[in-house]
């Protein structure tokens, strides 16, 4: 009786397993393919790797004759701006809205999170417009700028501080620091939690962003990695193992993020405000 | 009177003081915010409503009243109506696919099982890598003579396999699979964190009085876990109503128009025919769609929604 319970345990392991491989399935390919020559991507029967063989060149390639280290430059350098600045002002925002208040701060908070339902397809019309007038196109900025504030994460960190205990910032104000240096001192390291998920899950958002380089930028030394890579598929349509190659590569730092950070992440994911 | 003697009034005074001083800073704390929603939110979207109204020359900046002209000719746009039609399919497969298989692999995840670590970060994979790269990936996966599906599906001996992308019937239905699997890690996540919150007790109290494991779940896990599938549900409104990146890389609007989206179609509107004024009417209308599904799942909401 426990071994046929322990055998069925397994083989559910095992299915369950299988059905993660093939979920990512494109992904592994991306992976195989970008570790071969042009000439075996489409070979039968299909190898994984061919391990005697390996072919690191289209990585070599990519990384010494294509933009490709501008683009991931321009990319961290994009990202890491706009993520400070939105925890700092989402923080600030939070606490205001959450924790200090002041006149109307719960009714203009309704306001803001109607707004949550404009798509953002609408609101860069008019960016890219007033963006063109003041000559902001085609620099990084036009990517930074917009970013910087983000109604959701706003909402994010007002939750947490909605429920942060009194006594602690009181007791601040009761040694003698001010209203800003009890934000600092304990407010702030406190949300370190729900500001490392917050921070996490804007750098996912904005690494993935392509409509705004889409339209805000156009010289290719701008770009950032997912414009890159469109303009390297336009540019390479038939060298497919190059293409995964670069998809790899596009793919390594989010993926290396992510799974050195993966545990706290999904965690805080859990038990933090973003359940809604 | 004489409770002023005992320092009453002073502590409420500095009470009242202190909560001053706090609104005061509350102000000075919300002003980034205020002043950046009013820069990038609130001014561009009456911007854009005005836009709408008005014929605008981006050589000459110069703008000329239009009354609703542009809605006029949204309205009358076969392209348009398509553009509708097409989003509404593309949300009939995405929105429901989506929340099944982001709920079946929760469960997945939370029933027992070896390895659970590994399979939760493949599930999750395709939600964190960048999207732009795994469509490059899907273009050639997907590729109807080279790729290795069509490969794999004629070694098998099917005849004529499908041809994806550049068959009408077929490109809607494989972007609106493709933004499912690169979305539902996070649907994954959310409902693994909502199983996580129900009580064992309900269950062993269930099977103790015979329920089977389907009506464990109609009347225990659903009812409790509602409150984050309806969250969920309006998350996945929205993000299928603004989808654009598959069609933006993957087939351009085509085959003839079968995968132009609204967010397609006033992305082509702008920026390749420089029509702003058009696609800020069809940009108002999306937003009305949006409000409009929001609205009415808010007042369905009481139906299922369970709040505890």
């Amino acid at each position: 009786m426990p071994l046929t319970t322990n055998l069925r345990y397994t083989v559910r392991s095992v299915v369950f397993l299988l059905i993660g491989l093939v979920f990512i399935t494109p992904l592994l390919w991306m992976v195989s393919t970008s570790l071969k020559f042009e000439n075996q991507v489409f070979e039968r029967p299909f190898v994984f790797i061919h391990w005697g063989s390996v072919n690191w060149s289209n990585y070599a390639h990519i990384l010494t004759e294509t933009d490709f280290l501008t683009w991931l430059w321009n990319s961290v350098f994009v990202v890491l701006i706009s993520v400070v600045f939105r925890l700092l002002l989402s923080a600030l925002g939070g606490y205001a809205f959450g924790f200090l208040k002041f006149r109307y701060s719960d009714g203009i908070f309704f306001f803001f999170l109607v707004t949550l339902f404009i798509p953002y397809q609408l609101t860069l019309l008019p960016q890219f417009i007033s963006f063109r007038f003041i000559g902001l196109l085609d620099t990084h900025w036009a990517l930074i700028i917009p970013n910087i504030v983000d109604v959701l994460s706003i909402f994010l960190m007002r939750q947490f501080f909605l429920s942060f205990p009194k006594e602690l910032v009181h007791a601040a104000y009761m040694e003698g620091s001010g209203i800003f240096r009890s934000f600092v001192r304990v407010a702030l390291p406190l949300a370190r939690t729900p500001m490392l998920t917050l921070g996490l899950l804007s750098f996912f958002m904005i690494w993935d962003q392509y409509y705004q380089p889409l339209i805000f930028l156009h010289s290719k030394e701008m770009y950032t990695i997912p414009m890159g890579l469109q303009s390297f598929q336009t540019q390479f349509g038939k060298q497919y193992a190059m293409q995964m190659a670069l998809a790899c590569l596009a793919i390594i730092p989010v993926l290396g993020v992510f799974l050195a950070l993966q545990k706290q992440f999904i965690e805080s994911i859990v038990s933090s405000g973003l359940k809604g | 009177m004489e409770t002023v003697a005992n320092g009453k009034p002073t502590r409420t005074k500095r009470a009242y003081s202190l909560e001053r001083l706090e609104r005061r800073a509350g102000l000075l704390f919300a002003l980034p915010a205020l002043v950046g929603f009013l820069l990038f939110v609130l001014i561009p979207m009456v911007c854009v409503f005005l836009l709408s109204l008005y014929k605008v020359d981006l050589m000459t900046n110069t703008f000329e009243f239009k009354h609703f002209q542009y809605y006029d000719k949204m309205l009358h746009d076969p392209d348009f109506w398509k553009s509708v039609k097409n989003t509404l399919l593309y949300m009939v497969i995405y929105v429901p696919l989506t929340l099944a298989l982001g709920l079946g692999m929760a469960l997945i995840l939370n029933s027992k099982m070896r390895a659970r670590g590994v399979v939760r970060t493949f599930f999750i994979i395709p939600y964190i890598t960048t999207y732009v790269a795994t469509l490059v990936v899907w273009n050639v996966f997907l590729h109807p003579t080279e790729g290795p599906v069509n490969t794999l599906l004629m070694s098998l001996g099917v005849d004529k396999p499908p041809q994806y992308m550049v068959d009408t019937h077929w490109a809607l239905p494989m972007l609106a699979l493709i933004g499912a699997w690169k979305d539902v890690g996070y649907h994954c996540i959310m409902f693994l964190a909502a199983l996580q919150g129900v009580s064992k007790d309900y269950y062993e109290a269930a099977e103790i009085d015979g329920a089977g494991r389907f009506q464990r779940f109609k009347h225990i896990t659903f009812p409790l876990i509602s409150p984050t599938s309806f969250f969920l549900l309006l998350i996945t409104i929205i993000g299928g109503l603004q989808a654009f990146y598959q069609m933006a890389l993957l087939t351009k609007g085509g085959p003839s128009f079968s995968t132009t989206t609204m967010t397609y179609h006033i992305y082509r509107s702008a920026f390749e025919f420089y029509n702003f004024s058009y696609a800020s009417a069809v940009g108002m209308f999306l937003f009305l769609i949006t409000l409009v599904l929001i609205a009415a799942n808010w007042l369905g909401q009481k139906k299922w929604v369970f709040y505890q």
